[in-house]
């Protein structure tokens, strides 16, 4: 018995019929959806090589491939080129706009999120005064008092914290993906809001009013030039006043090129529920 | 102790030297987090004032943070030399900033007289001092340090390579570490900041590093930047660490936010000594910058700028290899703009160097501060005068790990270049024979980093 | 979490001999604590390597089962191994001896005795590419700017793999080996295998049985056969211009020769080129073939071409070591599944290629998931559970609505086309197997099970064993690659998809 002939016949018989299925799909050109700026400061798809006679080309691609730190870049005497330091103020400037930028209302509408505020002022404020960051405003307590289901077993809280632009690319692909998790164990989420202008500890205030088991603060992170819409989401079990950094679970670093936003939400569901088991967080729970 | 003055038609009465050493601060938002800085300008030149005829013995006499209550304190005073402070104990601030500017005073004796000074009369005279004398003041100290090679000889710029990759990836961090050599950086360490602190990663990353710097004969030495308990675990299991790396802060409270102690540190120094793999005798690399105390609520009520100072004294015990503050990494919230990032580091920079340490900045910013990287072009060429011994190598002064950006391996050849800076000797002779530098100058070759595949 | 270490084993069953070996592999987290949890084998350690034993057999071809379960467990004895210490393991069945009767025993009696392996065939494919990770050739190419070839060379074929920069990029094999012409030692030919017949011919040599060879005339032939070798190796011969070469390729040539820097030679012939060269008949003839002359032949060879011999790590215990230590790799730990259905052993890959303009244009996305269940269906048992992975690669990045999308189309075409099914198995290259099996499992209801992986690279027509987790997170999986795009698997190998084996 030649059994090779079997498994040959198998895996041409697949190609074929994926070859033929892929010519037949449509041909219109690809158009990118992801965004809509003019300045595309950084490309990842893109190696170009610009140092002019590298000892080993192909290492120098293998190099650039291997980081996205900005190297390979070569040099005008002592001096980046000017494409690559425009490139540099490029990202920067994307980082600056997010600090200073507000979250989409209509993304908020859609998810069904409602909005308070702490008592952060304004942005020069909130980034002078951390602590401000941390306390609702009394309109907003009233407003969570009267809107929230009390003792909740999961609080899922949004803020745009430091990046308002982190919230508006990530939100809609994490938020359904944890609501979809924290539905498949069998757990209820309390009425989830928005908190402009909150900072991390904010969360504490929240446990004091509404005494959830678990929260979850999904926060805008500080930008970074390699990406301005990173997101974090910080978990704790029982926040209250007085509640360490060190009890908070953290979920950094979470947009499309680094902790995957849909994957997250549906590990973040896994973390309340090992949360909820163990009735503990940050590094009392071993993951 | 004279704790009032009038200044422009108002009387200022003082509480204790604790409020005139926060008040003559410059301004820094930290400090008013904090809930201690001057009102306004007429305040802070009143403290300016007062503290100005305080005198040395004042301050020793004065603790901010008493010996009796924690461990700092006692490292700082345990390293004043009596006789020394004998003979100035009666100078006033004023006095001590004069000597130190005055045109007979060289290296020598301000080395001298270092041995008489706390960390809080370091601070004293630091907030007396307008940037331009925290410039030239330091330009006169003089501190090199050995570990595989000696860095801080006047005339001498050296650089940290930081090939920091966000996932640890031992190929990427190669990649940005050739790219760092290829523009000569690098004598100062290679010092990578790993994602995960464990003994297993910081043991492959210190091999990685050492087997890049074998395979080149490369004359400098290797750190990674995790906490002192994971290098020491590494160490212990074979890691070939030529130096070990810890964040100080500048109260024993402070330090015990880092998870850190003197006697960790004793120990510490201990294994470095017998199982370490540089040469010696200085094997330490400590980071420090302004704010760390307050963000731990570990800061007595004390401003940043002393507590900074109190960082030198005890980094000084264990006579590190190079000290660097990270001078705008921690935010807004303690340095809020360029002026504020760019005056601390002239500060954290003569500091050190007046506790006689080998200072290196890292020139940077977070992006929620009110700064951009020509606010650092500018502090890196203040300190380039200053003499500070080396500054931070990222390449294109973007760091993927850290997020945050510093200097460039560009910026530190356009220095060396501009300010008429060379790299470290042994280094040089090693670039010289790499053919990546020529005569103090980069050679056509310089930014290709495939030669070292 | 610390990394813990699992004991692993491989056993290589040739027809001549075999082999095993004890290894130590260290799951490590290679992921920050602030990222989503990743596992690695972060280092792997030999611990022990037996004596290399002739395989028991039953007649020409037939293993005895009852012998080698004897020489096995005396060696987990002297390896200090008992049953449960064994979290995972590699059965490397090759030559004559890799037929379907002969595999499924042996996986039958391992599994039943020693715990659960996770692999129990090989192709020329694996074969070449676990004993180039044996013999060193991927790690040496690390260091190198052109490419690392290992040869591994046994009694009846040469496979050889190909390494660049770290990754293989190709494996080939060749009808050379030491056992093709038997002989004894006063020159007299005992046999000609009828595989090396054809090249042979085309040579213009004419050997028969019971005919008489010098010293001279025999070296002349092993020249010769690693001459065509090498030329090929070198890209100096073109098969489609050279019948020499055609006739000395078994199965399908390389796509594109690549340029080597080094060559490395393992296997019994790798092991011969570091003894001393026989310089007559008699001391050719040892083991009464011409192995020791050809590993001679071919180490003068090597010195007229223009890449560098260099040893290799391991020379007979190469493919053993490849499978005991270089077979596994961990998926992704954010997954969907349910433990108590694995392990799984060789499901077939269907693969389908996620494009944005799919995405942009549902109904053709809807058609393309149809399409491939039907070819399933066609291809498969449709009523085994699971009766195939289902591979998606393409798009790194997924955002919610279109993984909702890819949910619902293949639920709908699954349904429809493997109603009987209670599993579907989907693997996927990047990392949202833990999202897209919680969308899954919400269209498919509970009465069904959805195992949803991740961070595994397979491709059309492979095999894919998954493993019990290990530490509760850590799926141990095999790819068994039979291709480089172009190339399926020839030589015998017995039927993947045999049942008693699942």
């Amino acid at each position: 018995m030649n059994s090779s002939i079997q498994l040959e016949l198998f895996v041409n018989r697949v190609m074929e019929e994926l070859e033929k299925k892929l010519s037949e799909s449509p041909r219109e050109p690809m158009i990118d959806h992801s965004s809509t700026e003019t300045v595309h400061a950084s490309d990842p798809d893109v190696v170009t090589v610009k140092v002019p006679q590298p000892k080993w080309k192909e290492g120098l691609t293998e190099l650039i491939e291997s980081t996205p730190a900005r190297i390979g870049v070569w040099r005008t005497g002592t001096r980046p080129l000017t494409k690559e330091m425009l490139k540099f103020r490029c990202d920067h400037a994307a980082a600056i706009d997010s600090i200073y930028g507000e979250v989409n209302a209509n993304l908020l509408d859609r998810l069904g999120l409602f909005a308070v505020e702490t008592r952060y002022g304004n942005t020069e404020n909130y980034l002078k005064r951390p602590d401000m960051g941390r306390i609702v405003t009394e309109a907003g307590v009233a407003t969570l008092r009267q809107a929230c289901k009390p003792k909740p077993q999961v609080q899922i809280v949004v803020s745009d914290g430091l990046s308002a632009n982190a919230i508006d690319s990530n939100l809609s692909d994490v938020y359904p993906s944890l609501l979809d998790s924290v539905d498949a164990y069998g757990l209820t989420a309390g009425t989830p809001f928005f908190v402009k202008g909150g900072r991390v500890a904010v969360m504490d205030h929240i446990g004091e009013l509404l005494e959830p088991e678990v929260l979850v603060l999904l926060i805008g992170e500080r930008p970074g030039l390699v990406s301005s819409k990173s997101m974090s989401a910080y978990m704790c079990y029982r926040p209250r006043n007085g509640t360490v950094e060190s009890d908070r679970t953290v979920i950094s670093n979470i947009h499309p090129g680094g902790t995957p936003p849909v994957e997250a939400g549906a590990y973040i569901g896994t973390l309340v529920l090992k949360m909820l088991e163990r009735k503990a967080s940050g590094i009392h729970l071993d993951v | 102790m004279n704790l009032t003055t009038r200044v422009l038609g108002k009387t200022y009465q003082f509480l204790n030297l604790k409020e005139v050493m926060a008040k003559a601060n410059e301004e820094k938002s930290g400090d008013q987090l904090a809930g201690i800085a001057a009102e306004d300008a007429k305040e802070r030149m009143a403290a300016k004032l007062i503290l100005s005829d305080l005198t040395l013995a004042d301050i020793r006499d004065h603790p901010l943070l008493p010996p009796e209550t924690d461990e700092v304190s006692r490292v700082i005073e345990d390293a004043v030399n009596e006789k020394i402070f004998t003979e100035i104990r009666n100078w006033s601030i004023a006095e001590l900033r004069e000597y130190i500017l005055g045109q007979q005073t060289g290296n020598d004796q301000i080395r001298r007289i270092s041995r008489g000074l706390t960390s809080e009369m370091v601070a004293a005279v630091t907030k007396l001092m307008s940037n331009l004398d925290l410039v030239q003041a330091a330009s006169k100290i003089e501190v090199t340090t050995h570990c595989n090679i000696t860095i801080g000889q006047r005339g001498v710029l050296s650089g940290r390579a930081q090939p920091n990759h966000p996932t640890d990836s031992i190929p990427g961090m190669k990649a940005a570490l050739y790219e760092a050599l290829s523009y000569g950086i690098g004598d100062a360490v290679i010092g990578i900041n790993p994602v995960i602190d464990s003994a297993d990663s910081v043991k492959n990353i210190l091999l990685a590093t050492k087997e890049v710097m074998e395979k080149w004969n490369i004359p400098t030495q290797n750190c990674v930047l995790a906490h002192i308990k994971t290098q020491m675990k590494a160490i212990r299991q074979g890691a070939p660490a030529d130096m070990v790396f810890q964040s100080l802060a500048g109260t024993e409270a402070g330090n015990k936010a880092f998870g850190i102690d003197v006697a960790l540190l004793d120990e510490a120094n201990d294994l470095v000594r017998r199982e370490g793999t540089g040469t010696g005798p200085n094997l330490w690399y400590f980071e420090t910058g302004q704010g760390s105390e307050l963000s731990a609520e570990a800061h007595h009520g004390i401003d940043q700028v002393t507590l900074e100072a109190r960082c030198y004294g005890l980094a000084r015990k264990y006579k590190p290899f190079i000290v660097n503050t990270v001078v705008g990494f921690i935010g807004p919230e303690y340095l809020y703009d360029s002026k504020q990032v760019i005056r601390a580091g002239l500060e954290d920079h003569f500091m050190g160097k007046l506790q006689q340490l080998p200072m290196g900045v890292d020139v940077c910013y977070t992006n929620h501060m009110k700064a951009d990287q020509n606010d650092m072009d500018n502090l890196a060429v203040l300190l380039s005068a200053a003499g500070v011994n080396y500054l931070i190598g990222v390449a294109m002064a973007d760091d993927c790990m850290l997020n945050y950006q510093s200097t460039s391996y560009h910026d530190i050849a356009t220095l060396r270049e501009t300010m008429r800076l060379r790299p470290a000797t042994e280094f040089e002779i090693w670039l010289n024979r790499m053919g990546i530098m020529e005569n103090g100058r980069l050679t056509p070759m310089a930014g290709d980093p495939t030669m070292f595949m | 979490m610390d990394p813990s270490w699992i004991t692993s084993t491989g056993i290589d069953i040739g027809t001549s001999t075999t082999k095993m070996i004890v290894s130590r592999l260290k799951l490590a987290r290679t992921s920050s604590a602030l990222s989503l949890p990743r596992y690695e084998i972060a280092e792997r350690q030999l611990l022990y390597a037996s004596a290399i034993y002739n395989t028991p057999l039953k007649g020409d071809d037939e293993i005895d089962a009852v012998r080698l379960w004897d020489i096995v467990s005396d060696e987990f004895g002297k390896a200090g191994i008992s049953k449960g210490d064994l979290k995972t393991g590699a059965v490397i069945i090759t030559g004559e001896t890799a037929t379907k009767a002969n595999a499924g025993k042996i996986v039958h009696l391992l599994a039943d005795r020693s715990g659960d392996f996770v692999v129990a065939t090989a192709g020329a494919d694996l074969e070449a590419l676990l004993a180039g990770k044996g013999a060193g050739a991927d790690r040496r190419s690390n260091g190198t700017k052109g490419a690392v070839a290992n040869i591994d060379i046994g009694g009846g074929t040469a496979n050889a793999a190909i390494f660049q920069r770290g990754k293989p990029i190709g494996t080939v094999t060749f009808r050379v080996g030491g056992r093709l012409i038997r002989i004894d030692g006063n020159g007299t030919i005992l046999q000609v295998s009828s595989s090396l017949r054809p090249w042979l011919e085309a040579s213009g040599y004419r050997l028969e049985e019971g005919m008489s060879i010098t010293y001279v005339d025999l070296k002349k032939i092993c020249q010769s056969l690693c001459r065509t070798m090498l030329d090929y190796m070198s890209g100096i011969a073109i098969p489609s211009k050279d019948e020499t070469v055609r006739a000395l390729l078994l199965g399908k040539p390389l796509l594109e020769v690549p340029r080597l820097e080094e060559c490395m030679v393992s296997g019994g012939i790798g092991r011969l080129m570091n003894e001393r060269a026989p310089l007559t008949l008699s001391e050719t003839a040892i083991h009464n073939d011409i192995g020791p002359l050809l590993a001679h032949a071919l180490k003068e060879a090597l010195a007229n071409y223009p890449f560098r011999w260099v040893k290799a790590d391991e020379t007979v215990r190469a493919t053993v070591i490849g499978a005991g230590t270089q077979s596994m790799i961990i998926s992704g730990a954010t997954v969907h599944l349910d433990p108590k259905l694995l392990p799984l052993r060789n499901l077939p890959v269907l693969k389908l290629e996620i494009t944005q303009n799919l995405l942009d244009h549902p109904v053709n996305l809807e058609d393309f998931f149809a399409e491939t269940m039907r070819s399933g269906a066609n291809l498969y048992d449709t009523e085994a559970s699971p009766p195939f992975a289902l591979a998606l690669s393409g798009m790194p990045i997924l955002g919610y609505s279109s993984l909702q999308l890819i949910s619902e189309y293949i639920v709908l075409s699954f349904s429809r086309y493997f109603p009987e099914c209670g599993v579907i198995a989907v693997i996927c290259e990047s990392d949202f197997a833990q999202a897209l099996g919680q969308a899954l499992q919400r269209r498919i209801g509970p009465r069904k099970k959805v195992i949803c992986i991740d961070q595994v690279r397979v491709e059309h027509g492979d095999y894919i064993d998954m493993g019990e987790p290990i530490s509760g997170i850590m799926i141990p999986v095999v790819v068994k690659t039979l291709a480089f795009q172009s190339r399926v698997e020839v030589t015998g190998s017995f039927e993947p998809d045999d049942e008693g084996t699942r």
